[in-house]
């Protein structure tokens, strides 16, 4: 069974469908892309798997339990999935070493010490054990996504979420982190990406979903999608993505 | 109980309404007095005299770090044995002005610092004189920038105004106390005090609403709390 | 009388005003604090309104008024408060509706994204106000509650009028006891003066110590270099 199986999941903003029936499966150790234009619902549908946003109706398993029903602990539903965001919004307040260290202290218990050396080993993974005493502010764009990931990481979840990781980053920046993804699947953490970057995409999956009008509009390799244009809307998308790129 | 209150309230009326007319017209006086007053240090504040740019800076300083209330005792008890005797109203305006303005010129000073320097360079590049500048391009903006700080200091003198009284000043507040002290209902008295002193309050923040829709670039402006760090 | 001596008495007066400060400056963060906090943890429509009301109508009376209400007024209805306890009651808790006027702004200026992303680690509604929104408030609000915290010691004199020792009163005693009134009352205007020249002292080594490196308001945010 997968880790997470979203099944006809539906959500209305002011009775307007934003996800009409949408079915995602995300296999453990996989890293699952969905791509989709601007406003599709891309963020939306991330949001509803930690409930950060209320569906309206589907289910969404997660680890074989339903995250709506009704004994669901909703914060602890929330420490086993990292949360990447496009802003990255790292804690402005708090050093590199404290922004990684405060879900460690504050959601799992940890003493003050135990939690900065769990901190400091994430962000060695990632390279930013360097710049653990800087503040976000001082960051270039790329620095704070790998924080905002040693972050996510730190906290040992099951599944980490991405919102358009790539999107306030500049291609070289992207592929960095792209190649930071890659890594981190090769050493199995399990991913779920937004994203309509299709270069980025193409690096980090061969298969992608793709997500128009509330639905999964088809699942294929990219190198398909892309060459077949099975339908005009998809067509569309690519060929603008190329244009761009 | 209320109805007695009421019914005191009407027999004294009319000297609560000379009350009510004497605090609105201290407010009115001073908002005035401690605008120009204020526009005055706010010019010479950024004139060319390096000692009185200095002088007035002091000035700002100390009158936001004193007590207006000292301020008014200085000039009511102390100078008479100087031979200056002064009424509570004459007291009252001198020491508001002086206190208001500095406030006043605070804000328009943090305005100006928050205006675009390059256009003011290319004013006086164009040949304008120095007072010129300030009339033209300086003065217009900065007063837009100030206008809700501005307007709120009106709204503070009216409730700063309540203070005259410890000056033997027969404002509104004095009169009702006078009221309280012939039925003993201080309770009554204090509570339609602070009634009335809102009701002003709100038709002062009504009126500063409209000017603000009138004259103000939408976004743009300087906290009256902004204070604390930058002009003084 | 020597001024010396004068200036000893003013003196004993300033420990008072600084106490009458220092309470009704607490008075003000405990309000202010609290009606921030409410506003982020219930945000129902009722608290919301209950909240802005509270803060309009203390903002709208005058702090003498108050004072004698809660001073004079009060015993008539049975209830009895200390000098200092009304002092706070009235000073403290106008100084604590304009606080949460700043505290109010300040969160507003706290990015949603930083809130959401803490929301998603897993943090109660609490938490996240702990441990996110109050640290960058606090940092946000500093000249707000200079600003404040200066208005409390300019009002504070108010408390002779309920028997307060406090610097004012020594001047108005020393006053009519020596015809010296006006350096009487210059000296008291000067020393006013270096307790608030203190204040901002103080807030400026501890804004030093909790500055966070290029951080200010969210749209007032710099471009990361
Ligand atoms: N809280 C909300 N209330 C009402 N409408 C919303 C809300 N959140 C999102 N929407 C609407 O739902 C639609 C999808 O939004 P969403 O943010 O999920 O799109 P997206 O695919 O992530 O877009 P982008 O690529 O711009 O990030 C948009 O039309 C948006 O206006
Ligand atoms: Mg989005």
């Amino acid at each position: 069974m997968a880790l997470i199986e979203i099944r006809r999941l539906r959500k209305l903003f002011d009775g307007h469908p934003v996800l009409n029936g949408v079915d995602i499966d995300v296999a453990e150790g996989d890293v699952k892309v969905v791509m989709g234009p601007s406003g599709c619902g891309k963020s939306t549908l991330l949001r509803c798997i930690n409930r950060l946003v209320e569906p309206s109706s589907g289910s969404i398993h997660f680890r074989g339990a339903e995250v709506t029903g009704p004994d669901v602990n909703v914060r602890s539903l929330r420490q086993q999935i990292g949360f990447l965001f496009q802003q990255f919004a790292l804690y402005r307040h708090l050093s590199v070493l404290d922004n990684t260290a405060l879900g460690l202290r504050k959601l799992k218990g940890m003493k003050k010490k135990e939690a900065a050396e769990r901190a400091l080993h994430e962000l060695n993974r990632l390279d930013m054990a360097g710049h653990r005493h800087k503040f976000p502010a001082h960051l270039s764009g790329g620095q704070k996504q790998r924080v905002a990931l040693a972050r996510a990481l730190a906290m040992d979840p099951a599944v980490i979420l991405l919102d358009e990781p790539t999107s306030a980053l500049d291609p070289v920046m992207a592929r960095e982190v792209a190649q930071l993804i890659n890594r981190l699947h090769g050493e199995g953490v399990t991913m779920l990406c937004v994203t309509h970057d299709l270069e980025f995409a193409s690096a980090i999956a061969e298969r992608v979903a793709f997500l128009d009008e509330g639905i999964v509009q088809v699942e294929d390799r990219l190198s398909v999608l892309y060459e077949d244009h099975a339908h005009p809307s998809i067509r569309n998308f690519f060929m603008k993505q190329e244009r761009s790129s | 109980m209320w109805a007695e209150f009421f019914r005191d309230l009407v027999d004294q009326g009319p000297l609560i309404m000379r009350g009510l007319g004497d605090s609105l017209l201290l407010t009115a006086i001073v908002s005035l007095t401690g605008f120009f007053l204020g526009l005055v240090v706010f010019y010479f504040r950024h004139c060319q005299f390096a000692i009185i740019r200095l002088i007035l800076r002091g000035y700002i300083s100390f009158f936001i770090g004193m007590p207006l209330i000292v301020l008014l005792f200085l000039m009511y008890y102390g100078l008479p044995p100087w031979g200056v005797s002064l009424s509570p109203f004459s007291v009252a305006v001198i020491g508001f002005t002086f206190n208001v303005a500095a406030y006043n010129a605070a804000y328009l000073t943090t305005a100006y610092h928050a205006l675009d320097s390059a256009e003011l360079e290319a004013a006086r590049a164009a040949g304008f004189r120095p007072f010129q500048v300030f009339r033209l391009i300086t003065l217009p903006q900065v007063l837009r920038f100030s206008v809700p700080a501005l307007t709120n200091q009106v709204i503070r003198n009216l409730k700063d105004s309540s203070v005259a009284f410890l000056i033997q000043f027969n404002d509104f507040f004095s009169r009702v106390q006078e009221l309280a002290a012939t039925n003993f209902m201080f309770f009554r008295a204090y509570l339609f005090a602070a009634v009335v002193y809102l009701l002003l309050v709100m038709v002062l923040v009504l009126i500063a609403r409209q000017i603000e829709r009138r004259v103000m670039i939408p976004g743009v402006y300087i906290a009256p709390e902004s204070l604390g760090s930058s002009a003084v | 009388m020597a001024f010396s001596e004068m200036l000893a008495q003013l003196a004993s007066g300033a420990v008072f005003t600084v106490l009458v400060t220092v309470a009704c400056c607490a008075t003000a963060l405990a309000v202010g604090l609290l009606s921030a906090c409410a506003r982020r943890v219930f945000p129902f429509p009722a608290v919301i309104r209950a909240l802005d009301l509270f803060a309009f109508v203390f903002r709208g009376i005058p702090v003498l008024v108050l004072l004698f209400l809660v001073y004079f007024g009060l015993p008539g209805a049975g209830i009895r408060v200390s000098p200092l306890g009304a002092m706070m009651l009235s000073l403290g808790v106008i100084s604590g509706a304009y606080l949460a006027e700043v505290f109010r702004g300040a969160l507003d200026a706290v990015d949603a994204a930083e809130i959401m992303a803490a929301q998603s680690m897993g943090m109660s509604r609490w938490q996240v106000f702990l441990h996110i929104e109050l640290p960058q408030m606090m940092r946000f609000s500093v000249p707000g509650m200079v600003n404040e915290f200066t208005n409390v010691l300019k009002y504070s004199p108010f408390g002779y009028t309920v028997g307060i020792p406090e610097m004012t009163k020594q001047a108005l005693v020393l006053s009519s006891a020596t015809l010296r009134g006006v350096e009487i009352y210059l000296a008291a205007g000067i020393l006013y003066f270096l307790v608030y020249r203190l204040l901002l002292v103080g807030v400026r080594v501890l804004e030093k110590h909790w500055r966070v490196p290029g951080m200010g308001p969210a749209h007032l945010q710099d471009q990361p270099v």
